[in-house]
């Protein structure tokens, strides 16, 4: 038991007895566990269902209730979780043994068979899993006894083992009809203990956890929609741990703050602009290279953000075994763009400022969502820079929902500023965004080259032909911008210094590093 | 100077109309006002405090506040204003007929209001930017939405009382038609309580305009709203607290001159008659979104 | 009596089926397709259209709006898109925390519009009733989701004494706990209730401040006081409490009035101080384009408003015999 605060102190009696604690208790330097953890977030769990979570809250609340065939490290590195080792006979077959005596929280066990469950109800296009699009190499699934499972691939598929670690869930349980996206059952390290819709989820340690027991015997998701009054909870103490997103002027001064201990990190997302090639104007690959001449991106970075992302220079990120530095975007350079944008016929031939050919004037919009001001604030800027070059830029803002599904994913945007998150293989925010027809090329781009690259590079069992692969793609991308990567995201996370535990952060924002000891 | 007329002995009257007529008169002559192009960046000079340069410092873009929140008077007050005329027209005219016809026409119609009235403001605001997308006019056209039903009710209120005066009574005797009745002898006598209730409601919409850019329904940048600086300004609360003080304190102050002007003119209209009728509604200037 | 608050209740009917249609008709409207928001950025077309078949969205817009009729006509308001729970269950989950803050506000900004209000009335032309006025006018002013995070900077950052979000027991749990003789859990939920139900009541607290200075103000201009006053008689004590019986019916009937208002602030205070009701699953629901929610509470709210209005015009006529009910 510690000091920290738990729900039921009355904080104006805290206020007057503050000192006398300082005081007359030493640091709980020697305890080893910790009674009650209180996290904060950002949004509420759509779901508890692994299967079908989609929002951070419900991936970082199942990483604990659930446990998957792999663990990825927060270097992103599978391994062994509940399957303790794996083999992989030919290219298109993958086998792997489960541990011994495995069981859900509930204590019935976990087997092949709920594995096998767990991913055909993925596959399943009635279930409607948000990220089936990630497992659709997988052919079928068979269970060989108890503890071994095999997957057979239609093709060679280097990723999968980075999206292995979804959870398994409980397939006679399930079937009985029990509702796990509300009463989860996993085989995690945590269990769910109460659910205030809207408000605040509650785990508890599973006393049937398979590995060392957590150190934390409680946490408590916290949710606070507004960022700047979700690190003002920290600094009220009334939180002890807040991560992404945040906003950079709140990690500026958390950072400096020695109450707070502190983990800065790159994250696994990208802030980039989306240019619709299905749109005339950016049809050529000239034209949306002239506008990414106008993204300042030192500014944007290191104003804007304060510093907490970094400057991206193409579609891999620098954490990954893919990355390569040779790969450069076109940088930031007004007169070379306005002389790119003559060379392709546009001059201010009126002399109102606004460069025009044939009669019309070059007018663009650039769009993001208003949720995020920072990225409202990187479109305005950009609106200021665009303008200074003589385009009639407008922005256009609306509520996620308007910009993301009923706008950019009709290919109706021009220049759409948005992220990908979680990319833990370069796969994930390649292949279906940027190969000709991928479900998710909302743009309309097509490069047989970069078609056969993201092929080979998802197929090709060997990492550094991979990364060969990648980086093929990645130079033809930053030369014809279908994508203009703006930042890598950084990841932050903020906890009160005077917690008794360990705390090892992961890009992804899971808490495993947290309750669990090391 | 022992006796002066009753509108210049009532202070808040005088108060508010300065208060209005200042920012107004900003808001006319903003392009002498502002003492920096309202929409020049400058990224090395963010978050300045006041200075002689900047004299109320910079914003999160180093663009001059003071040109800003001049600007911005443009944008807020003509939101406040077409919004209000809207609503007041609209108003008057449902709240005129349902008054005078009555019967089914007034059981109709105030269906109808009791529909939008039943609205949380907010949610009916926002569903209505959502649906037709940020803009002046559609920010407006939806404060249009929320907000007539006050008119409506407190039109409809009076026009029963002055249906029933004699002057009315012997207007129709004489065979005068329900649209002269209405727009001649009834309108020109609910316009007290019109105009009060439209100058606090001006206050309203400058309040229900910024509260729609904090949800993220404002106009977007680079129109200088002071939504918007104050939504971004309460980001920036601890590193430059003077963004969120100077737009809030011209939210504020705009808000303030139009309530003193409306309770000035309730004073010095009518004061009983209108209390009555408008205590019954959604006061307008009383309406938080 | 009766006949008249059945059909006040009965007016109910035409107000719900109107905010039905409206509700539905903007949601029709607004772009943003709930199937593709639930599903997230990395689901295909195929994957949100056959999600969209199976909750019912590909249906022409009458079937629909009639299914969601049928529904209500059963009790059943139909269930949470990105829940999945009936959307009943959700808004009654909800609903205490937003009448407590509302009440909550209602209470504090009544003792305060009242006290100030007296206080102005009875000091008529001083510093105090200037102050006071100011004050009102001030309250009136500024919107609430500024003051809320001033407040929450100045009380819960900077000075620490309360917590800046999130609620305590439900004050029902807190009051039973009180009557076992168990202060801390009402305490502990009171500090919890404080900064947003000041942040919400400050606006309400100015409207009636104003109100009571002013028709206290009315009385005390009546004859017999002035007549009083002009003996050199200081209005005796009974005066007063006249005064304040008089200035406190109108406050009554503003009082249901402000509740819709509270309501409707509750929007903005509980989305910054993270108060699990119904205003922050309101914008959430908005957010995510959850219908079938977003019907439910905007229904929510327009009853719960109607309702206190006619509850307070129903009191208004107890208190006040000189009005009628027709």
């Amino acid at each position: 038991m510690t000091l920290r605060s738990t729900p039921t102190r009355s904080r104006l009696l805290a206020a007057t007895t503050a000192i006398a604690l300082a005081f007359g208790a030493t640091a709980p330097a020697s305890a080893e566990t910790l009674a009650q953890l209180t996290v904060g977030t950002d949004v509420d769990a759509g779901t508890l269902d692994p299967r079908l979570a989609r929002d951070t809250t419900a991936f970082r609340v199942a990483d604990l209730v659930y446990s998957g065939l792999v663990q990825l490290t927060p270097d992103l590195e599978p391994v062994p979780e509940l399957a303790e080792s794996w083999d992989s006979p030919d290219p298109q077959t993958i086998i792997f043994t489960l541990r011994e005596g495995l069981t859900f929280s509930d204590g019935a066990p976990l087997t092949s068979e709920d594995v096998v469950f767990t991913f055909e109800t993925i596959l399943d296009p009635d279930f409607n899993a948000p990220q089936r699009a990630l497992y659709m190499p997988i052919d079928s699934i068979e269970a060989l006894d108890e503890r071994r499972v095999q997957f057979n691939l239609s093709m060679p598929f280097a990723p999968l083992l980075s999206y292995l670690d979804i959870g398994i869930v409980p397939k006679a349980l399930v079937e009985s009809g029990h509702d796990i996206a509300l009463n989860p059952v996993g085989a995690g390290p945590m269990r769910l203990a109460s659910w205030d819709r809207g408000s605040r989820i509650v785990l508890e340690a599973n006393p049937n956890f398979w590995g060392d027991a957590p150190v934390v015997e409680r946490v408590t998701m916290q949710i606070i929609g507004n960022n700047t009054a979700r690190a003002q909870a920290l600094e009220a103490g009334d939180l002890d741990l807040i991560q992404s997103p945040l906003a950079p002027q709140d990690i500026s001064r958390l950072s400096r703050d020695d109450r707070f201990g502190n983990a800065i990190m790159s994250g696994l997302g990208v802030t980039y602009l989306n240019f619709n090639a299905n749109d005339p104007l950016l049809a050529d690959p000239a034209m949306r290279r002239a506008f990414a001449m106008l993204v300042d991106q030192e500014t944007i970075v290191n104003d804007i953000y304060e510093g907490v992302d970094t400057i991206a220079n193409g579609v891999i990120l620098p954490s990954s075994w893919a990355f390569s530095d040779e790969i450069a975007q076109p940088t930031f350079d007004i007169e070379g763009a306005v002389s790119a944008f003559a060379e392709l016929g546009w001059t201010d031939s009126t002399g109102d400022g606004f460069l025009d050919r044939d009669g019309e004037r070059l007018s663009v919009t650039l769009a993001t969502h208003s949720e995020d001001p920072n990225r409202v604030q990187s479109v305005e800027y950009l609106q200021a820079i665009f303008t200074m070059a003589g385009i009639d830029a407008q922005v256009r803002l609306s509520d996620w929902p308007s910009f993301s599904t009923g706008y950019v994913q009709q290919s109706e945007h021009q220049i759409a500023l948005l992220g990908w998150l979680n990319i833990v293989d370069p796969d994930r925010m390649l292949f279906g965004q940027l190969t000709t027809d991928g479900p998710l090329n909302w743009g309309g781009y097509s490069n047989p080259e970069v078609d056969a690259a993201l092929q080979e590079g998802r197929a090709s069992l060997d990492q550094e032909a991979r990364a060969a692969a990648y980086q093929t793609a990645a130079a033809i991308i930053a030369e014809e911008v279908p994508y203009y990567i703006i930042s890598f995201q950084g990841f932050q996370l903020f906890y009160n210094a005077d917690l008794p535990i360990e705390v090892t952060a992961s890009p992804r924002g899971y808490l495993r590093g947290v309750v669990l000891p090391d | 100077m022992r006796r002066l007329p009753p509108a210049l002995r009532n202070t808040s009257l005088i108060v508010g109309a300065v208060i209005v007529l200042v920012i107004v008169g900003l808001a006319i002559f903003a392009p002498l006002a502002a003492t920096h192009d309202v929409a020049a960046m400058n990224m090395r000079a963010r978050f300045q405090g006041p200075s002689a340069e900047h004299w109320l410092g910079t914003d999160n873009f180093g663009r001059d506040l003071w040109s800003r929140m001049v600007w911005g008077a443009r944008v807020s007050l003509g939101i406040a204003l077409i919004s209000t005329l809207g609503a007041a027209l609209i108003g008057t005219v449902v709240g005129l007929v349902a008054g005078y016809f009555g019967g089914w026409v007034d059981q109709i119609l105030m269906r109808i209001t009791d529909v939008f009235l039943g609205f949380p403001a907010i949610v009916l605001a926002l569903a209505i930017v959502a649906v037709l997308g940020p803009g002046v006019m559609n920010v407006a056209l939806a404060l249009v939405v929320v907000f007539w039903t006050e008119y409506a009710r407190v039109v409809r209120a009076t026009t029963l009382v002055l249906r029933e005066q004699a002057y009315v009574q012997a207007a129709r005797a004489m065979g005068a038609g329900p649209l002269r009745i209405l727009f001649r002898e009834i309108l020109p006598n609910s316009l007290g309580p019109i105009i009060v209730l439209a100058s606090l409601g001006l206050g309203t919409a400058v309040i229900a305009e910024s509260a729609l850019a904090f949800l993220g329904f404002g106009l977007p940048p680079p129109a200088p709203t002071w939504g918007w600086t104050l939504s971004y300004g309460t980001g920036f609360m601890r590193q430059a607290p003077w963004l969120s003080i100077v737009s809030g304190a011209a939210i504020m102050l705009t808000v303030l001159g139009f309530n003193l002007l409306g309770d000035g003119l309730r004073d010095v209209l009518d004061p009983r008659q209108l209390t009555r009728a408008a205590g019954k509604g959604k006061t307008p200037g009383a309406q938080t979104p | 009596m009766l006949s008249y608050t059945l059909r006040r209740l009965l007016l109910l009917i035409p107000m719900g089926i109107g905010i039905v249609v409206v509700t539905f008709g903007l949601m029709l409207l607004v772009p943003g397709d709930p199937a593709a928001v639930l599903l997230g950025q990395e689901a295909s077309a195929e994957a949100v259209a056959s999600l969209r078949r199976s909750l019912g969205l590909d249906n022409p817009w009458y079937v629909q709006l009639w299914d969601y009729f049928t529904g209500l006509l059963r009790g059943d308001m139909g269930v949470s898109i990105f829940q999945n729970q009936a959307v009943s269950a959700i808004i009654w989950s909800r609903l205490g925390a937003t009448i407590e803050l509302a009440v909550a506000a209602l209470v504090v900004a009544t003792v305060i519009g009242v006290a100030l209000g007296v206080l102005a009335a009875m000091r008529q032309g001083s510093w105090i009733d200037t102050g006071a006025m100011l004050f009102a006018q001030l309250g009136v002013s500024m919107p609430v989701y500024w003051l809320g995070l001033l407040l929450m900077l100045f009380f819960a950052v900077q000075l620490g004494w309360l917590p800046s979000i999130g609620r305590g027991a439900p004050l029902t749990e807190a009051f039973a706990d009180l009557f076992r003789g168990n202060v801390a859990t009402l305490q502990h939920a009171l500090t919890y209730l404080l900064l947003p139900a000041l942040a919400l009541a400050a606006n309400s607290a100015a409207v009636i401040s104003r109100l009571v200075r002013a028709s206290m103000l009315e009385v005390l201009r009546e004859d017999f006081v002035r007549t009083a006053r002009a003996k050199g008689l200081r209005p005796p004590r009974v005066v007063w409490r006249h005064a304040l019986r008089n200035a406190l019916l109108p406050v009554l009937s503003v009082v249901g009035v402000r509740f819709g208002t509270l309501l409707g602030g509750a929007v903005l205070t509980e989305t910054i101080f993270a108060w699990p009701g119904l205003g922050q699953l309101t914008i959430a629901a908005i957010s995510q384009r959850d219908l079938p929610l977003i019907q439910g509470l905007v229904l929510t709210f327009a009853l719960l408003f109607a309702l206190v209005n006619l509850v307070v015009d129903l009191l208004y006529a107890v208190v006040d015999p000189r009005i009628r009910l027709d």
